[in-house]
């Protein structure tokens, strides 16, 4: 299968490549590709050009200011050596080695589909992401960047720049996904991080993808478990509430129904799994 | 900046298997496509839609699916196919594992499933079960013959810690 014809532009510099995509609104930024050259096979889009932003120097993880600094760049495989808590571990989780090779997390989420793994880990992390145009750069909370399934908020002109996380020193965390199959989208996705004092629970944040248009946290599993004394009986209660924030619907992945009992599963699994840590 | 325009072709050079050559594309042509005519068949062409990862290649150190690759964004790069890993007409210590192993059974998902397991033991010399399952998990075998091929990584990860093989590249 070959793409339809396009244009291609090797810019030289961030500068150039916002300068050509805002004065052709029909041209695409080229990163990994593995979401882009797969829609163009299918004919699903036909850009004027493509642009082809992979030399440019957006791969890098920097520790500044408490916080993680993510080149929008950089490879999924490059988060996975990271050491970022949750995230290098969902990275880690997304499609196989040879996709994580090419894949970027800037890629990921300006493509943005909503049963993808990443956004599980930025809604419950608070991330920023940095969005660049060639006169303005804005930083911009996860949750209302994350607008709508395969729209996030990116103007034409503008690219993803930067995701900033939090550091979240000393907590326990993990991701947990249910897959159709080695390698593919998740069914159902929770990322948990988890603080503790003792066995009082500080700090929760459970955010779930691939459940609604777009991911979200599950306040009321989090409401569940905050303030309380972490123990079986308060998870089983928590993983229960889960399920209120999940408005799943039925497609070649499975049913709402089993979807939203999977997500019970899953919440569990993933508290549990975190606690081992 | 460099533009290419729909109807152009562009010049690009692939160093594969250590050997420079220099080509003109369409910026829509895959990398697939293109080593293929250059003579590189041992690059399956399967699914085309980067599940099945018959056509994994090395590009420059890492494991990439050349399906979904273009041509054009791989210019510069240097490249390994299956058929740069025997030296001097002998195999290579993966192929010859999967060799001893039986490690194929009709042999259409084998080029990929060397060149990422070339990966994988790059990465991890000294792999657990789990790691090589893991590892493979974006190639598909439908003679489902994967128990040999994980025999048969497994062999081959002793035989390179043995021999301090020189990896190609």
């Amino acid at each position: 299968m070959y793409p339809p014809k396009f244009g291609y532009v090797i810019p030289e510099n961030l500068n150039e490549a916002l300068e050509f995509l805002e004065e052709h609104e029909d041209a695409k930024p080229l990163a990994g590709g593995h979401s882009l050259i797969p829609m163009l096979k299918l004919r699903i889009l036909r850009p004027s050009y493509l642009v082809e932003i992979r030399g440019l120097p957006l791969s890098y993880v920097k520790k500044e200011d408490n916080m993680y600094k993510v080149g929008a760049l950089t490879t999924h495989y490059s988060i996975t050596k990271s050491q970022i808590p949750l995230l290098s571990d969902t990275a880690n989780n997304i499609g196989d080695p040879q996709v994580r090779n090419m894949g970027t997390i800037g890629g990921s989420i300006s493509h943005l589909d909503p049963s993808a793994d990443y956004p599980a880990a930025l809604i419950a992390m608070d991330a920023k992401v940095k969005v660049t145009s060639r006169k303005n750069e804005r930083l911009v909370d996860f949750a209302s960047y994350d607008k709508d399934m395969f729209t996030p908020d990116i103007n034409p002109g503008e690219l993803v720049t930067e995701i900033q996380v939090p550091t979240f020193e000393n907590y326990k965390f993990s991701y947990q996904k249910l897959e159709r199959r080695a390698g593919d989208f998740a069914i159902v996705g929770v990322a948990v991080l988890l603080k503790l004092s003792g066995d009082v629970v500080d700090d929760i944040r459970i955010g779930l993808t691939a459940v609604n248009n777009v991911a979200v946290r599950a306040k009321g599993a989090e409401e569940e478990l905050l303030g309380k004394k972490i123990n079986d009986e308060i998870i089983e209660k928590a993983s229960n509430r889960a399920m209120e924030s999940a408005n799943p619907t039925s497609d070649l992945r499975g049913s709402a129904e089993y979807k939203k009992k999977m997500v019970k599963v899953l919440t569990k699994k993933a508290i549990l799994n975190a606690l081992k840590r | 900046m460099k533009v290419v325009q729909p109807d152009e072709k562009v010049k690009i050079t692939l160093k594969i298997n250590g050997e420079k050559y220099e080509t003109e594309v369409e910026p829509r042509r895959l990398l697939v496509h293109v080593l293929r005519e250059l003579g590189f068949t041992g690059v399956h062409i399967g699914c085309d839609t980067s599940n099945c990862g018959a056509c994994t290649v090395i590009m420059n150190g890492k494991s990439v699916k050349s399906c979904t690759v273009l041509a054009v964004e791989a210019n510069n790069a240097e490249i390994l196919t299956v058929e740069g890993l025997a030296k001097d007409g002998k195999l290579h210590p993966i192929q010859e594992a999967f060799w001893e192993h039986h490690g194929l059974q009709c042999g259409y998902c084998t080029p990929g499933m060397i060149m990422e397991s070339y990966w994988l033991l790059k990465e991890k010399p000294n792999p657990t079960e789990e790691e090589i399952r893991e590892g493979i998990s974006g190639n598909l075998c439908r003679c489902t013959g994967y128990q040999n091929i994980v025999k048969a990584i497994k062999s081959a990860a002793e035989k390179l810690s043995q021999t301090q093989y020189p990896h190609p590249q």
